[in-house]
């Protein structure tokens, strides 16, 4: 019997508060964008498969996190088990663009023994009239820490499915070279070979129809 | 309750729907699946469509639509109009359509070929399959029907026929074609006669152009074919239900019935609002909101037409189907002019005498009860209409409203003086019967249906503005208006009465007329009759077909035999009495349901009582009673909740409302300085002002998303300032604290029900528990301190699950956070919340985490079955439905207890421990 996904990988999603973690994440999970939502206390979860090539689907689950600063302390504790991570900034607050080297930082000094891949994402770029962070100089900040960068619309759908399943088949390259490894007791990344018919039949169809878009 | 009925115009199954431009109507047939002894039914019970309505064929395009299309408009002679009528919209076709066709085979089978013949050439596969059976049951059960109930054929026939000769503009051909055909095939002299007949006799009138009127949307709905069918089945007698739509013009008609407050109105589309009566009415002890959505229509084209009319001689009391269309005049005079041209000029555009009053009848019994029919049947057909897809739903319920109408509208509107004894209804069983079965139905979908097309609003189709059940059409606003226009339309001027019996042949009609009197003859023949003439024709019509199978054939048919007459009888009477027993047990159910809610509030204002006159004023003394905390347990009554949770609260920090004043003055003026200077130069400063600067940004970020369905702390929203007011005092009352998301949910809480000051000062002291303080300074060794005495009350209370998170690495951080934060009124539906705050109030921060345990109890079976990231996902998103009976019975089961140890007691216990020891209590946090 086939599995029904390949890998679970666990991914965490920081970021300023308000610059759209919910929204984004919605958007690829549930395929629509929620004029309104609650701020997230604590942290939130969703999951979806990826079909990352053709019969490879990988099982994203999603935790997503209290921006607040606040709260970082309580959110610091979900790195270790994450195997990556998209971190948000909004293009139109150059502020949450400066906090993206602080939470890098916060992630990287909590997530030993382990490590996560990061994907740095400018999000809201349908509102590009307001921009105040120039593709460039993101750009330059992700090649500087060895990221991806990718500029999102949650409201537009543009590249959020780009994103999540970019960050996915890096993170699959790294578990198929042996640079990352399933480890007991890490939930970062797991073996699919029970699968779980039940939900994710539907799972899978969800998200075969959204590819095709 | 009402004595009077009304009396309505009968019309037959009319409905009128819209599509776009071409259309809409159809007629059709399905008849139920086919089966030899579903037709056979079929024909017995002439009306009853069984499982017709499922199948429903897919309304697709219009084109095929038309094809299938049987009903329709025909011109009489006469200049005035004509018959017409069944034109169910796509989505209700089938049901709609059902009904006709199962009509016409039970009616027709012998000489219903013609009518299958036609059906053939239009229908659709099934519908030919469908005939084919009734056919063949002919011999059998068909001449039964047949000879039975003749007008009824009569009518059908000739309605097939017609409309399929007449479509619409567009379709004429076609549907000519398909008629030519037919009566080659078909067709005996005998009935090409009737048919004729009944054309000229017909007086229901439905308007072409309403249906072909190019209507932007292709909402409208209509019909009562679900209805009908079901009703039919049961009893025997055919309810119209007309409706209406047109484009712009929608109108609908329906009175709705339900159980949820807010799915209770339908309401037109705005602006026309005029022919839709819709007014929500406390039932009874106004626990439950009920609303009826009347709406008459009248239309313009039109047009309203008359199943029938009969009147029933010896029969208990006839009844009448009223059907009204409504239409919108401008509209479709205006679209097509030659359409509806001569109806145009005979019709007004006016309401009927019923339609226009309308009202809620409180407590009507018969309201209530179920289905007359026999129960498998319609829970058959019903079932299968509802699996049918978006669009048949949508139709069903808007059969329903329209139904309902038309019941509503029949009782309440007495006429003057109504031959026959019509009007003595509730003497009748039989008439009783019928009444109650409709609003059975109506709760029928009321419970199941609205729910579900609630819950997953799709496609543009389903709002169609006509029949919007659940939008935010302010009901009681509407109703006034509505009823203001319907009158000011009704006036006589270009009254036009246009309903004439359409189900009898020429004969009967004639004689009919005759008997109705001037009114009557009128109506069929001079357009332009007053209003008066018409509406007295009405009223010697039946209330409804339903006891159509105990009239005397009309002279033009053989007569029934005496046995078979008997036992139609026997049959009619068994169904009533059954549909009796029904409504009794129904009636006694509501009764049961209305005493309960009425205790409950009675117990509501008992207690407010209590609280008021003996609590309240002994605070201090009272407050730990026993019974004063039973009471509590309750949950306290709203009008006196902020002020026990005030003096539960305490004011420890002794804060003043002048205090609070100072610091919102002081929160202003920092929001001044603010906005002047802007966000983004704050940058540099040193990182703790940004960081307070980052918090009234927050703030005023997270007021717009705290509560969004409520609408009433967004932007513009009644309580907005003065939410962002609280919330920055508190910033600067506590700058050590300052804002932490979370706390806009608790400060709206407060505010519901607290004033301004009253509810700052219970803030401030609510965060300054030691629990909240823990919390919302993120304090995080205290905090895992209080997961862990969490846990020690978690294992104890329901170890399996406890075993089962703990395999699957679910910590109770994952969800308790969310909960704590917000106190439960972000996690809990709103009410349910603020029954835990009650008891919060009472108990101290130990009730938090027992509200924990008392939800896991509840959906300890679903949580089991569950992995990692769907308990997660559950718990920090849980159902809407949770009922605070059942929650806090849970609760209730949740001791905290462990061993001889309090909550306190282990709290504190964990607190000495040493770090190292918290570490292994709690594994999963380890890495913190």
């Amino acid at each position: 019997m086939e599995a029904i996904w390949l890998y679970q990988f666990r991914l965490i999603v920081i970021g300023d508060s308000t610059v759209g973690k919910s929204c984004l994440i919605r958007r690829f999970t549930e395929g629509r964008f929620a004029q309104v939502s609650d701020p997230t206390v604590g942290v939130d979860f969703f999951s979806r498969l990826v079909e990352i090539e053709p019969g490879k689907r990988i099982k994203l689950q999603i935790w997503d996190t209290a921006g607040q600063e606040r709260f970082r302390s309580i959110t610091r504790a979900y790195y270790r088990n994450s195997v990556g991570g998209l971190l948000l900034f909004d293009i139109t607050n150059r502020r949450s663009f400066q906090n993206v080297h602080d939470w890098l930082e916060e992630a990287r000094s909590h997530v030993q023994p382990h490590s996560i891949v990061f994907l740095l994402v400018g999000h809201k770029c349908d509102l590009e009239p307001q921009r105040q962070v120039t593709r460039q100089e993101a750009e330059k900040l992700a090649g500087a820490y060895g990221m991806r960068y990718v500029e999102t619309s949650a409201r537009d759908a543009i590249n959020v499915e780009h994103a999540f399943t970019e960050l996915t088949r890096d993170i699959f390259q790294l578990v198929r070279s042996g640079d990352i490894t399933i480890q007991e007791g890490w939930e970062g990344v797991k073996s699919g070979f029970v699968p779980n018919v039940v939900h994710s039949s539907e799972e899978v169809t969800k998200s075969d129809r959204r590819c095709l878009c | 309750m009402e004595k009077a009925y009304n009396v309505s115009s009968p019309p037959a199954f009319c409905v009128g729907a819209n599509e776009k431009g071409n259309s809409s109507t159809y007629v059709t047939q399905p008849l139920s699946h086919g089966t030899a002894e579903a037709a056979a039914r079929i024909s017995k019970h002439v009306s009853r469509d069984a499982t017709g309505c499922s199948d429903s064929r897919e309304l697709g395009e219009a084109r095929e639509d038309i094809g299938r299309s049987t009903v329709l408009v025909t011109d009489s002679p006469s200049g005035g109009t004509v018959s017409n009528c069944v034109i169910p919209e796509q989505g209700c076709d089938s049901a709609t359509n059902g009904f006709t066709v199962s009509t016409m085979v039970g009616a027709k089978a012998g000489n219903s070929s013609a009518v299958a013949a036609v059906n053939r050439e239009e229908m659709d596969g099934n519908a030919l399959q469908r005939i084919s059976l009734a056919e063949k049951n002919k011999e059998s059960s068909a001449e039964e029907v047949d000879a039975c109930h003749p007008p009824l054929n009569f009518v059908t026939a000739a309605e097939t026929v017609e409309s399929l000769t007449h479509s619409c503009n567009g379709q004429l051909e076609l549907s000519c074609t398909a008629a030519s055909r037919t009566v080659p095939e078909g067709l005996s002299n005998w009935d090409t006669d009737s048919v004729i007949q009944s054309t000229l006799s017909s007086d229901a009138v439905i308007r072409p152009p309403i249906n072909w009127s190019m209507t932007p949307d292709k909402e409208a709905k209509m019909a009562n074919g679900g209805l009908f069918i079901g009703h039919s089945s049961a009893k025997l007698h055919t309810e119209t239900v007309v409706t209406i739509i047109l484009d712009g013009a929608a109108t609908c008609l329906s009175n709705t019935q339900c159980e949820k407050p807010s799915s209770i109105a339908m309401s037109a589309r705005e602006g026309h609002h005029e022919s839709c009566n819709i007014r929500v009415e406390p039932d009874g002890a106004g626990a439950q909101p009920r609303t009826q959505a009347n709406i008459a229509g009248d239309l313009s084209g039109g047009a309203t037409s008359n199943l029938t009319s009969q009147g029933l001689p010896s029969s208990p009391a006839p009844t009448k189907d009223p059907c009204r269309v409504t239409a919108k005049p401008d509209t479709i005079q205006g679209e097509e002019p030659s359409a509806s041209g001569h109806l145009g000029d005979d019709l007004s555009s006016r309401p009927h005498p019923q339609a226009l009053r309308t009202r809620t009848v409180p407590n009507s019994v018969s309201y209530d009860s179920t289905i007359l029919s026999p129960g498998d049947e319609d829970g058959e057909t019903f079932a299968e209409l509802g699996t049918q897809g978006h669009s048949d739903r949508r139709f069903m319920d808007v059969s329903l409203s329209s139904r309902n109408t038309f019941e509503s509208s029949r009782r309440q509107s007495a006429p003057g003086d109504i031959p026959e004894g019509l009007s003595v209804v509730s003497a009748d069983p039989s008439e009783l019967a019928l009444q109650s079965k409709r609003p059975g139905i109506a709760e029928y979908f009321g419970r199941s249906l609205f729910p579900k097309k609630q819950r997953e609003p799709k496609g543009p189709s389903q709002n169609v503005p006509g029949w919007k059940l659940f939008g935010k059409v302010p009901a009681r606003e509407s109703a006034p208006k509505d009823s203001r226009t319907i009158q000011q339309e009704s006036t006589p001027d270009g009254l036009t009465s246009v309903s004439t019996p359409n189900l009898l042949s020429a004969g009967e009609f004639e004689a009919r007329v005759g008997k109705a009197g001037p009114g009557g003859t009128s109506a069929g023949t001079s357009p332009t009759q007053p209003q008066q003439g018409r509406r007295k024709n009405l009223e010697f019509e039946p209330l409804s077909t339903t006891a159509l199978i105990l009239e005397d054939r009309p002279a033009n048919l053989p007569a029934k035999s005496v046995e078979e007459a008997q036992r139609h009888r026997q049959e009619y009477d068994e169904m009533v009495a059954e549909a009796k027993k029904r409504e009794l047990k129904e009636a006694q159910r509501k009764r049961k349901e209305m005493k309960e809610r009425f205790k409950q509030e009675e117990s509501i204002a008992n207690a407010m009582v209590v609280w008021n006159n003996d609590i309240l004023p002994n605070w201090e003394n009272t407050r730990n009673t026993r019974r004063v905390r039973e009471l509590w347990w309750q949950g306290l009554p709203p009008n006196v909740r902020g002020k026990v949770w005030s003096l539960a609260i305490g004011n420890e920090l002794n804060i003043t409302p002048e205090l609070y004043e100072i610091f919102l003055s002081r929160a202003k003026e920092r929001w001044r300085s603010f906005s002047e200077t802007g966000s983004e130069t704050e940058a540099d400063d040193g990182a703790s002002l940004a960081d307070r600067e980052s918090s009234l940004d927050l703030i005023k970020l997270d007021i717009s998303r705290t509560f969004p369905p409520l609408f009433i702390f967004q932007k513009g929203g009644p309580y907005h300032d003065l939410l962002h007011s609280v919330l920055g005092a508190y910033t600067c009352y506590r700058p050590d604290v300052g804002y932490v998301q979370g706390m806009s949910f608790i400060a709206a809480v407060l505010i519901l029900n607290l004033e301004e000051a009253d509810a700052f000062i219970a803030f401030a002291n609510l965060l300054n528990k030691p629990c909240q303080l823990a919390f919302f300074r993120v304090d995080h060794d205290l905090m895992l301190k209080y997961f862990a005495a969490f846990e020690v009350f978690f294992e104890e209370n329901l170890p399996r699950l406890f075993n089962h998170f703990q395999s699957s690495n679910l910590t109770p951080d994952l969800y308790l956070i969310d909960w704590i934060f917000t106190l439960y009124s972000k996690s809990l539906p709103l009410d349910v919340a603020c029954r835990v705050w009650d008891v919060f109030c009472r108990d101290g921060e130990e009730f938090l985490f027992r509200t924990g345990l008392g939800i896991l109890r509840l959906y300890e079976d679903v949580l089991l079955q569950l992995d990692f990231i769907r308990s997660a996902q559950f718990l920090t998103r849980l159902p809407e439905d949770i009922g605070s009976d059942r929650l806090f019975a849970c609760i209730a089961a949740a001791p905290m207890l462990n061993g001889n140890r309090k909550w306190s007691q282990v709290f504190h216990a964990l607190i000495k421990d040493n770090k190292d020891m918290d570490r292994n209590c709690n594994p999963a946090l380890k890495s913190l």
